[in-house]
């Protein structure tokens, strides 16, 4: 259970870690957009070389980048296996009864899968770098122009720090429990699913019931402080964008632009 | 019975969070005692006592139970964990059935028990921390005091009948009423039945008078050992990790800077009452 690592947030000290967190998420918008405008091989090639050198550039251990992939591997798979077996087209490469491998397969197979793991990547690169509350903090400024259109940016941003904040906490509560509960020969580890299910029961219930207590406190102390939330409430930490968040953010328009006008 | 040999305890490898939490700890505990570990928060206490049930994996060392590694793979891990209960701080936040005969009965029933057998530890469990069976056995867990919650879930550790019961702070948080009832109870259970008793706590008053032996923790590391008397001896190196002498002590020790010829190795305030008025009554500087 320690071995999570929540939020993949990986502290250090980089060109990516200092980015402004607003114009990070610009940034992943902005390249977001440039790998579903990307057309041939040569495009993928391009930017994956782009990531890699930013990858190397954050100084990140090479293990995340492949560790990040493991979550939506299967994801990738299927899109791969599906393209290759439905979707029609070209020469055939393969028969196996009634399905068929066929060129325009393989191609949109492997151009789909070049695209999602592109895309994991490449917001990995921005989740590991950004801690979870810059993050917020970055969301409550890109929100603050919708709030005429009734978008609550600050409320959904401090929805988001309390929760991730609430998230070791939670996570260390039910470690405690689980051993507390194994401690008297409570087995989490066996049986099938359903046994499984009904073994959770002493786990759960005494971990709802403190975060509903932690979620009263908490309410209490916002209370005796005051919070008022939304109008007129200053940072402690004021968010400044420096010459080095325009150079990012550049970069990434640029990257946009090349690939939409190169045509590749 | 128990030993822990050179166990060493890294949270987390391999990553940027990993943290040392026990360094090359080496301890033995024989059968019978009440042993008191002590030390600031964060120093591994808590860490230690769960691989005494093997809660946790050592990262490299051994425990071992009358002479066996508990992670030997032919020894039963819920044997072990009925032989050597522990009882998290705040144990009550662990409540979760809804009556307490149904809480209690929890880890006995884990064991493969029979009803009738089970209704037997439950009443042993009740009674042993004086809690009337038949009152509380239907109430809900949920709508007792804060002091009875914990009651209940130290019946519930009891009620697997484990030779060795480890007490995470079992006072933390009790109102004084509280805490000396729980403190007498423990008392009992180590007097009258034979319980072996490992306690985690930073109250050195508590300490210092119901344990036989301490060990002492400092960032990982086992830094003194041995009775209350020897440990509470050296006052320079208990401040220096952040620790506190116990009351009566400080007292003591005071006296005897201050020339009287005094015994600082008393830890009751009727012993250190009648130390005091012996040697105010008795005028013992003139013996020496």
């Amino acid at each position: 259970m320690q071995s999570i690592t929540l939020g993949h947030y990986l502290p250090g000290d980089s060109f990516l870690h200092n980015l402004d967190p607003r114009i990070k998420l610009l940034c992943l918008l902005v390249l977001i957009v440039t790998l579903f405008l990307v057309r041939t091989f040569w495009g993928f090639m391009f930017f994956g070389v782009f990531i890699i050198l930013i990858f190397s550039a954050s100084k990140l251990p090479w293990r995340y980048f492949l560790r990040g992939l493991r979550p939506v591997f299967f994801i990738i798979f299927f899109t791969l296996i599906l393209h290759f077996l439905f979707t029609d087209g070209g020469r055939v490469y393969l028969r196996l009864g009634p399905l068929t491998v066929e060129e325009a397969g393989v191609f949109m197979g492997t151009f789909m899968t070049l695209r999602l793991v592109l895309l994991v990547i490449t917001t990995l690169l921005i989740t590991l770098t950004t801690s979870p509350i810059s993050f917020a903090d970055g969301i409550e400024y890109i929100l603050r122009p919708f709030r005429r259109l009734g978008i609550p940016g600050h409320e959904i941003a401090m929805m988001m720090t309390i929760a991730l904040r609430f998230i070791p906490t939670l996570m260390e509560e039910s470690d405690k429990i689980r051993k507390a509960q194994m401690a008297r020969g409570a087995d989490f580890e066996t049986g099938n699913i359903f046994r499984r299910a009904r073994n959770l029961v002493p786990l759960l219930v005494p971990l709802f019931v403190s975060a509903f207590r932690r979620a009263d406190e908490l309410a209490i102390a916002m209370e005796a402080r005051c919070y008022r939330g939304g109008e007129n409430r200053t940072k402690m930490r004021e968010l400044h964008t420096r010459p080095r968040d325009y150079l990012g953010l550049s970069v990434s328009l640029g990257m946009m632009l090349a690939i939409l006008f190169s045509g590749v | 019975m128990l030993e822990v040999k050179n166990l060493s305890h890294v949270y987390m490898p391999g990553t940027p969070f990993q943290v040392e939490a026990l360094k090359e700890i080496s301890l033995k505990i024989e059968k019978g005692e009440f042993v008191g570990i002590i030390g600031e928060t964060g120093s591994g206490k808590s860490t230690l006592v769960q691989h005494l049930n093997g809660l946790l994996r050592p990262t490299s060392g051994d425990v071992l139970l009358d002479g066996c590694s508990i992670w030997s793979g032919k020894v039963n891990m819920r044997a072990i964990r009925s032989r050597v209960a522990l009882l998290f701080q705040y144990p009550e936040h662990q409540l979760f059935e809804e009556t307490v005969y149904k809480d209690v009965a929890f880890g006995p029933r884990n064991l493969g028990l029979d009803e009738k057998e089970l209704q037997k530890r439950v009443r042993y469990g009740l009674e042993q921390m004086e809690l009337d069976y038949e009152s509380y056995k239907d109430r809900s867990p949920f709508s007792l005091s804060g002091g009875e919650k914990r009651r209940v879930a130290m019946a519930g550790i009891l009620a697997m009948k484990p030779e060795v019961i480890i007490l995470d702070e079992p006072t933390a948080g009790l109102d004084p009423a509280g805490r000396r009832q729980l403190l007498a109870l423990i008392e009992k259970l180590h007097s009258e039945e034979k319980l072996t008793v490992i306690m985690v706590t930073h109250n050195m008053d508590e300490v210092s008078r119901l344990a036989n032996r301490l060990f002492v923790f400092s960032a990982g590391r086992l830094v003194l050992q041995g009775e209350p008397a020897v440990v509470f001896n050296s006052p320079q190196k208990i401040k220096e990790i952040g620790l506190e002498l116990p009351v009566l002590s400080e007292l003591l020790l005071k006296l005897k800077d201050s020339g009287k010829n005094i015994r600082t190795d008393l830890f009751t305030v009727e012993e250190v009452g009648k130390e005091i008025l012996e040697y105010f009554r008795g005028g013992r500087s003139c013996k020496v």
